[in-house]
Order: structure tokens, then sequence, then C-alpha cells
């Protein structure tokens, strides 16, 4: 036990005291902040236009001169008003006229070009009906694109309605066309934005990923190297194989669990001082469910030492960076795929493909946690299935676990000692049942 | 001969390849022993048999009549052909480290670093990191890292290589000392030379098998008796034509004359001296590379180019 503990600590403290290490603790959560953050925040920023716009109205029932005076009063959601669509010209054009209409199109095309017009809307004749309303413009803003389309079908809703004899004023329209924002309910009646609910499952699971893939890149990279510098031979002379990989691995997981420790923490502030700062909404939403937070640690360690076990496999096999390209790319695709089914699985969390993912050993850890952060109750109860199949999942992962250990250990013993070359599938096959 | 450390009938296999062919070795207490042997010969898999790296296919290796066990590896301190340290460490980190490994109490690892740093020239450098050291330093940093844990048991693969003059001066002086103190040493080296300066018992192996072994004085005189160290004036190509001359190997200044048994040495003087004028004329023992030479020639395997590349590759 005691050179267990030597490897141990001093692959922690390795890791530990890199300069890389401090940085990727207080850097991370950053990146991911920004990451989730950024283009929600960007998209949410209003983008004037202070280029003008031109309506071509073939229709002549003022459904242009219409849709420029609601552009300007358009009203945001806090209820300022933006006066940053300037119009420059409405064009009244007869529905016959077909030669006219391609020469003024021709001169409008030629105005976008040369960026004193933004955008051109041309309004057919009997839009209402058949939905002929043309928008051109050179780039797709979608905020701004968004706004002309919804004035655009408002003003169209209010025509047919006037057809059906129902008069209202676009006023009282784009009052009833309010946005409605999708809200989720859990059993203990707490309600989720649908939103904030994908985001926790995100950051959870991005977690797991990029911890395996980090330490375990770590774990295999030394390996690598104390093969190359020979210091192996001297190690194993010490400690038995056995010793030495779960020191690595345990070391290692010791780390990682650190650095998660850490980020928790900052989390944990984050969440005690949301209404200080101005945190979005998605961040700030994410309950806090003890049982989630264990299942995660429980998780995410059994998940790396399944990875890493895996990955320490690899670094006993091969002598170069290069060499492991190919063994890392499958273990990088079955840690990703929870995370490309994430939309589904938030949707789905009980679907029977999701269920019997979840039981996929290399898949369990992420996608448990993904689904429990979705519906876990908040008091630990066997009554409810998710906590059930939680727990069966322990059990799996971990003799999928105790199995990768007893095979690594049986190719490490004989791989650490292999220089030069990489070893060929009948050589590990060989080594296996050595005694 | 019954030996501090012995192996018994050990072999081992990698596939069809038979790398060590039931080995018998027996190595008593505080003596120098030298395993000598081609490149390839089962020296390295011979070594990490008996430290537990890997396990024979058959035999056993016993220490003190018993086989060995978990706590064997704290007794030996092993030096690998294969040199390395961690190159981020600093020399105490490393130090203190491998002296961990084998379980060595704290106190003891700080006495022990100081002296050893002092002894190997390395003091000034004990909180410098590894790869600020030269090649030879980082040899004798690894040599501190074998020795920290007082070992019972040293086992040194290939201990010169790469080290100047000097340091082999000083590394040779350390293993007298702790021979002196009652440490026995295992050794190997392809170059016969340092296994003839140093050991007391010598093993060869060839194609892992032993071809000999005893105390370097018995196989000397065993295998001396009919070996001539000739100096003389003129062309010495006529030797081959005498009679009683098994095998003329020449030099640059000298001839090394092996005789047949039933020949007298005199006989042999007076007809060298009709012919040419003799400066020296002086029976030796043979050099352990000629006796190498000799048996691996009786075997007549295609080792025999390796051996004498082996033998040639002076320090």
């Amino acid at each position: 036990m005691n050179k267990f503990w030597t490897i141990f600590k001093s692959e922690y403290l390795q890791v530990v005291k890199k300069k890389s290490f401090i940085a990727g603790i207080i850097l991370t959560p950053l990146f991911m902040v920004a990451f989730t953050m950024l283009p929600a925040f960007l998209a949410s920023q209003d983008v004037s236009e202070q280029t003008p716009y031109s309506i071509v109205d073939l229709d002549n029932r003022e459904i242009g001169s219409q849709l420029a005076e609601a552009l300007t009063r358009y009203k945001l959601e806090d209820d300022s008003t933006i006066e940053t669509y300037p119009l420059r010209e409405i064009y009244e054009l007869r529905q016959s006229d077909s030669d006219s209409l391609s020469s003024l199109r021709r001169h409008l095309d030629s105005l976008i070009l040369t960026k004193s017009l933004k955008r051109y809307i041309v309004i057919f004749p009997n839009a209402e009906s058949n939905d002929s309303v043309l928008m051109v413009s050179k780039s797709m803003n979608f905020k701004a694109s968004n706004r002309y389309d919804n004035r655009i079908s408002d003003i169209l809703t209010q025509f047919r309605l006037k057809n059906s004899n129902i008069d209202l004023p676009l006023d009282t329209l784009l009052n009833i066309t309010h946005r409605i924002d999708m809200m989720q309910e859990s059993p203990g009646g707490k309600t989720k934005d649908f939103m904030a609910t994908y985001f926790g499952a995100l950051i959870f699971v991005m977690i797991i990923f990029g911890s395996i893939i980090g330490f375990g890149q770590i774990l295999m990279r030394s390996i690598i190297e104390e093969k190359n510098s020979r210091i192996m031979e001297v190690l194993i002379s010490s400690v038995s194989p056995f010793q030495l990989m779960m020191g690595k691995v345990l070391g290692l997981g010791a780390a990682n669990l650190t650095q998660v420790s850490v980020w928790g923490a900052i989390g944990f502030l984050i969440f005690l001082f949301r209404g200080a700062v101005d945190i979005p909404v998605q961040v700030s939403s994410i309950v806090f469910n003890p049982i989630l937070i264990v299942f995660f640690v429980i998780y995410l360690l059994i998940g790396y030492i399944m990875y890493s076990t895996m990955f320490a496999l690899i670094g006993s096999i091969c002598t170069t960076d290069k060499e492991t390209q190919n063994f890392i790319f499958p273990i990088v695709m079955s840690l990703m795929l929870p995370v490309i089914l994430l939309m589904y699985i938030v949707q789905q969390p009980d679907s029977l493909i999701t269920i019997i993912m979840s039981f996929i050993p290399f898949l369990t850890p992420t996608m448990m946690v993904a689904r429990l952060n979705i519906v876990a109750p908040e008091v630990f109860t066997l009554s409810d299935p998710i906590i059930v199949e939680a727990l069966i999942g322990i059990v799996t992962t971990g003799l999928t676990c105790l199995g990768l250990i007893w095979l690594t250990s049986r190719i490490f013993r004989m791989g650490i000692l292999m220089y030069g070359k990489r070893a060929t599938i009948p050589e590990i096959m060989k080594w296996i049942k050595y005694k | 001969m019954n030996g501090y450390l012995q192996l018994d009938k050990i072999t081992k296999c990698y596939g069809d390849k038979i790398a060590v062919n039931e080995l018998e070795l027996s190595i008593p207490r505080g003596c120098i022993y030298g395993i000598i042997g081609p490149n390839g010969a089962g020296k390295t898999t011979t070594i990490r048999m008996i430290m537990s790296i890997i396990f024979p296919d058959s035999g056993e290796v016993l220490i003190d009549g018993k086989p060995v066990d978990k706590n064997f590896k704290n007794r030996v301190g092993y030096l690998p052909e294969e040199r390395g340290l961690y190159k981020k460490m600093t020399l105490k980190e490393v130090i203190h480290f491998m002296a961990k490994l084998k379980e060595a109490p704290a106190d003891k690892i700080n006495s022990q670093m100081d002296m050893w740093l002092e002894k190997m020239n390395l003091i000034d450098y004990k909180n410098k990191k590894v790869e600020e050291l030269s090649k030879g330093m980082q040899q004798k940093l690894q040599f501190i890292t074998t020795l920290i844990h007082e070992p019972d048991i040293i086992i040194l693969d290939e201990l010169f290589s790469g080290l100047d003059p000097i340091n082999i001066e000083l590394i040779k002086n350390v293993m007298l000392d702790l021979k002196k103190q009652g440490r026995t040493i295992l050794f190997s080296t392809h170059v016969m030379e340092q296994a003839e300066k140093l050991c007391e018992y010598i093993c060869m192996i060839n194609g892992g098998k032993k071809v000999l072994d005893g105390s370097l004085t018995e196989i000397k005189s065993h295998y001396g008796k009919n070996s001539i160290h000739l100096e003389i004036d003129g062309d010495g190509r006529f030797l081959n034509t005498l009679n009683g001359i098994a095998n003329v190997s020449s030099y640059t200044n000298y001839y090394e004359l092996t005789l047949t048994d039933s020949i007298e040495p005199n006989d042999v003087l007076k007809a060298i001296a009709e012919k040419v004028t003799i400066k020296r004329f002086e029976r030796i023992e043979p050099s352990l590379y000629n006796i190498f030479i000799e048996l691996a020639g009786e075997n007549s395997n295609s080792q025999t180019s390796n051996i004498i590349e082996g033998g040639m590759s002076h320090e």
C-alpha cells in the first residue's frame, strides 16, 4: 500500500503543481460560460439598422405604408420603442407593369450593392391570400429579419381577418400574438425553463467529457514518456505493475476531482450571488439538487476510472503520440455521443432508446447524469424509477471497470516493457494469457 | 556451492524463441558476481526475472534458500541497462521518490542523500532539475537512486556504458567499498575487460544458456596453462607452421600463442629462437575474451560473430 501511495502522491502533485492546472481551473469555467452564453448574448443584442429600406407595393391597398408605420412603432419586449428602420421610399406600381418592376428591382439591387440601401420588400398583389411577399437583402440579420417577418405577417393576418369581416386595429392584434415562453414543471412542483434544463445537462455532461479526455490524455502521455525515457523499468523493479497503474489512475483521478470541486465551488458562489451580478437566466436558474450532485460525483469517478483505464492500456501498447490517434478516436466518439444526442435526451429522458443507451456501460455516466439533471427528484426514494436505474447503472459500470482493470493490468505489465515498437494484436492476445 | 541468491533452472520463452534456458546460478553473499555474454545472450531477461519484473515459465529464484517474495524488491538496488529519470524533477525529488518506492524510512533518506551527492560530486545540483545535468551526471544520479535505500543486493546492468574514465574509476571504488560492507553485487556486461578487473565470480551465458561459471582464478588457471605472450623482431608468419601450436592471435606489437597440451613451452621457445630474435616470452593467463572465444567456438553456433563484436568493443 505504501508504494501505491507514493505513486499516487507523486502523480497527484506533479499535475496539481503545474501552472497549466491552475490556469485550467480558472480559465475553463470562463471559457465554458463564454461558449455557452456568448452566442445567446450576441444574438440577443439589438442590431440597429441605420441604412434605409424600401418597399415596392404592387398590391395597392396600402400594405406598404402600414408596414412602414408598424416598423417605426416597433415595440420591444421591455416596452420601449426603437426607430432604427429608416424608410427610404415606397414605390407603388401597377401590377401589370412587369417591365418597370424588373428595372426598379435592378435599380434597388444596385443600391444594396453600393450599401446605400439595406433591403427592399416586394409586396405582390393579394399578398394575404397567397403569402407572396419577397424580401431582398445582402446579409441575413436574424433578429431584424424576424421583425420584418412578424410585422408583415401581422398585417397580412389583419387583412385576412378583414376578408372574413373581422375588423381589428393593428395594436390589438399585436397584443394577441404575444410570445409564449415554454416552461416545464417537475413533479415536485418546481418549474424549470427548458433552456436552463438543456444548459444544465450540457454543463454536467461537458465536465465529465472534458475531464475524462483531459486527464486520460495526461495519463496516457505520462506512461508513454516513462516508457520512452526508460524510467518504467526502474519503477517496475520497485513496485508491481498493478500498483503503478492504479497509483497513476487514481492519483490523476484525485487531481481531476480537485479540479471539479473547485469548479463546483465557483458554481456555488455564482449561485449564491446570482442576484448581485447580471448573469444570464440560463445559468442562475439551474437548480442545485443534492441527489443530482451525489450521483454526478459518483458517475464522474466511475466514468473517469473506466476511460482512464483504457487510456492506460493505449499508453502501454503505443510508443508515440501519433500511434495513439487511431485508438483514441473511438473513445472520443463514445464520449461525444451523449453530447450530440443531448437535445433528444432532454426532450425524451424516459424513452426506450434513451434508457437502452444509458445502460451501455461506456455511455452510462454521461447519459445518466444528463437524465438525472432533467428528472431527478429532490429526495432520495427508491420508488422513483430513475433512482433505481441510476443505482443499477453504478453496479454495471462498476463491474465493467473491474473487468477493464483486470484486462488492462494483464496487458500493461507486458506493454510497458516494450520499447521502440507498438504491440501487435496477436502479441496482446498472448500477454493476456501469460501467467 | 550454496549461494545467497540462487536461480534454480529458470526458463523464459517469448513465443518460439527461448530467451533463457534452464539457467542455474548460485551467487555467494558479499561478492562481485559478473554475468558476461554478448548482446542478446539473455542477460537482461535473466535480471528481469530476478527482479520479478517478468516471471520465469519454469524454475525459481531463491534468496537464502526461499523463493523471493514481495519484500525482496525493497532489498535490491537495480540499475537497468536503459537509463531514465524524471527530467522535470529536482535531484532531491528524484532521489526521495525512488527511495520512497523502496519504502526507505524518511530520516535515513535525507542523511544518505547528502552523503551520496557529496561522493558523486553532485551536491551543488541538489535543487536543480535533472534536465540541467550532463549525461554522465545523470548516470551518476541514477547510480545514487540505485543505492539510496541501502540495498543488500545490487544489480548493475551494463554499469559503465557512457561514462568517462574518471567517473568509471569513481564508481569502481564505490563498488569495492560496497563489497567490503558485505553487499552482494551482480554485474552484467558485454565488455570482458571490466568483468575481469572487478569480479570474483563469473558466469558466461550465450544463447540463453550457461557456458561457464566459477571463480575468476579457477577459470583462468583452468584455461590458462598453455598461453604464451610473445614479442619478437621480424616477421611472425612462420609461427603457424611450428609444431605444438594450436592457435596464433596476432596483435600490432605482440602475439598470443595457444599451445597444444602435449608440448613443453621450452621446446617452443627453442624453435622460435632459431628463427628470430625474441624480445619477450612469457607464460600468461588467457583473457576472458580468449576463453570466451574458445568456448563459443566449441559450441560453434551463430552467436560467435556477436561475441567477437562484443568482446572488441572497449570502453
